[in-house]
């Protein structure tokens, strides 16, 4: 078994650290002129981002295609949420119409903010494709240097793989700044234990083949914190979402943030699930017609910290 | 079946595509008390307007375990010229492990039997999910290991391993 896995990471290594570029089918959309964001009418929680602090979101919108995009009183919750944010991962955009993210997009920043976006290819088995995308605050974040690309995964062991993008945190000095890189994923909710074992791998060949050492996976992985296969048993792993539900229906746990907190001590402890019904006062119809999942979020400091506090020790950070 | 579902099922099938994206986009809302409507559901994953398959798809992968009534119709579905319905076919009687036992000849011919890769795979992992009641699929089975598609001797191969313990 140990030969196998090894096989599979190397093969992932390989393309991670050599043939990365070839395989890059991420479009970098113009940015448009920096301006001040605008401010979010409903805070995450009790505040906003704290100051020296940015805020990373994951967010399945589900079927995020045409009938969606043309539901005005839908995109207006859509746009006000991605605003409260200074990334958010999004999974599920189901459309051949390659018009809906930007179109998104321009409806976040027509109140006079700048975001920008990544979008991945159209993955999956079936004649049904989804795309993953980065839509980000660009007077606050910046892509790194590294190329995002799309995981190789030549057995074929993961339905959707993921799209990994490295970003910094614009403000501070360049040496001094977060960096990060982000592994966006949507597993096949009929295949999550192999392909929670497959992300362990997934995740270990990121931080290895980078100089970067904060890797965070974000995403819907259709389980729960106590059900991430070998992801959940890799050192040092810590969850940021812990004890709740990140569906509509409030039933189940889904979606997650996932990182070493032996290396990512820039995230602060705090963490949670927008709970769009509370926060809009919507029935659970409407939130329904929005998405049948919440987005889920975590912060973490816009200066890079040196490695030493684990932040296995934070109370809200659920570990391994 | 309640009867507003059972008007979505009757609107998944209707000639309009409006009519049919909303029951498609209605039933995508339920989770798994979209279940009745499984067969309607795979059905839609091959229909002819985008949006229409997609949330009939969102609708299939959140509904759980289909209707044991509803077996025989999925089995049958398991044949169909538009591959998408075999997958979801094959997937839904995955999910109904063991109670899916009398699939087993239909689900290791689509293993073997010419099919498209997605749709092979899947009947292979639902074999798999059947258990010990495959029994008879493990020759197929042992056939698709040794095929040149990776995923599907990978899943072939664990499909045994669960069948034969």
């Amino acid at each position: 078994m140990l030969r196998s896995i090894s096989a599979r990471l190397l093969a992932l290594l390989l393309f991670v650290g050599c043939d990365a570029a070839p395989r890059l089918s991420l479009e970098r959309e113009p940015v448009a002129p920096p301006s001040a964001p605008r401010a979010s009418s409903i805070p995450v929680d009790e505040g906003s981002a704290a100051a020296g602090t940015i805020r990373i979101a994951s967010y399945n919108i589900q079927v995020f295609g045409t009938s969606k995009i043309g539901k005005p009183h839908v995109m207006d919750i859509l746009a006000d949420v991605a605003r409260r944010f200074d990334i958010i991962a999004i999974q599920e955009i189901r459309s051949i119409d390659q018009t809906v993210l930007p179109r998104f997009v321009d409806l976040i920043n027509a109140g006079g903010a700048s975001y920008a976006y990544l979008i991945g290819p159209r993955l999956g088995r079936t004649s049904s494709k989804e795309q993953y995308a980065f839509v980000y605050n660009s007077d606050r974040i910046e892509l790194g240097q590294a190329p995002a690309y799309t995981v190789n995964d030549p057995e074929d062991l993961l339905h959707r793989e993921p799209i990994v993008a490295s970003f910094r945190v614009r403000g501070p000095s360049p040496e001094r700044a977060f960096t990060f890189q982000l592994a966006n994923i949507h597993t096949d909710p009929d295949e999550t234990d192999t392909e929670l074992d497959a992300l362990a791998e997934v995740f270990v060949a990121v931080q290895r083949a980078s100089a970067e050492d904060d890797v965070i996976l974000l995403g819907d992985l259709n389980v729960d914190e106590y059900n991430l296969g070998r992801l959940g048993q890799l050192p040092g792993i810590v969850y940021a979402i812990s004890g709740t539900t990140t569906n509509t229906r409030r039933t189940r746990m889904y979606d997650n943030l996932v990182f070493d907190g032996r290396f990512t001590a820039e995230f602060t402890g705090r963490a949670g699930v927008l709970d769009l019904i509370a926060e809009y006062g919507l029935t659970e119809a409407q939130a329904l017609e929005v998405s049948d999942h919440f987005p889920v979020w975590a912060e973490f400091s816009a200066l890079e910290t040196e490695v030493g506090d684990l932040v296995a020790e934070r109370p809200s950070a659920g570990v391994r | 079946m309640p009867a507003d579902l059972a008007q979505c099922v009757a609107d998944l099938s209707d000639a309009n595509p409006a009519k049919r994206l909303q029951a498609a986009e209605r039933l995508s809302q339920l989770g798994c008390a979209a279940a009745p409507a499984a067969v309607a559901l795979v059905r839609a994953s091959g229909d002819e307007a985008e949006e229409v398959r997609e949330y009939a798809v969102a609708a299939l992968e959140e509904l759980g375990p289909p209707r044991i009534e509803d077996l025989a119709h999925l089995t049958a579905l398991l044949g169909e010229q538009r591959s998408d319905l075999g997958y979801w076919a094959a997937t839904l009687l995955g999910r109904l492990g063991d109670d899916a036992a009398s699939a087993v000849p239909a689900l290791a011919n689509a293993v073997v039997g010419g099919h498209d890769a997605a749709v092979s795979q899947r009947a292979a992992w639902a074999l798999g999910r059947i258990g010990p009641a495959a029994a008879p699929a493990v020759d197929a089975l042992k056939q698709a290991a040794v095929t040149g598609d990776p995923r599907l001797a990978q899943l072939a191969q664990r499909a045994i391993e669960r069948i034969v313990g």
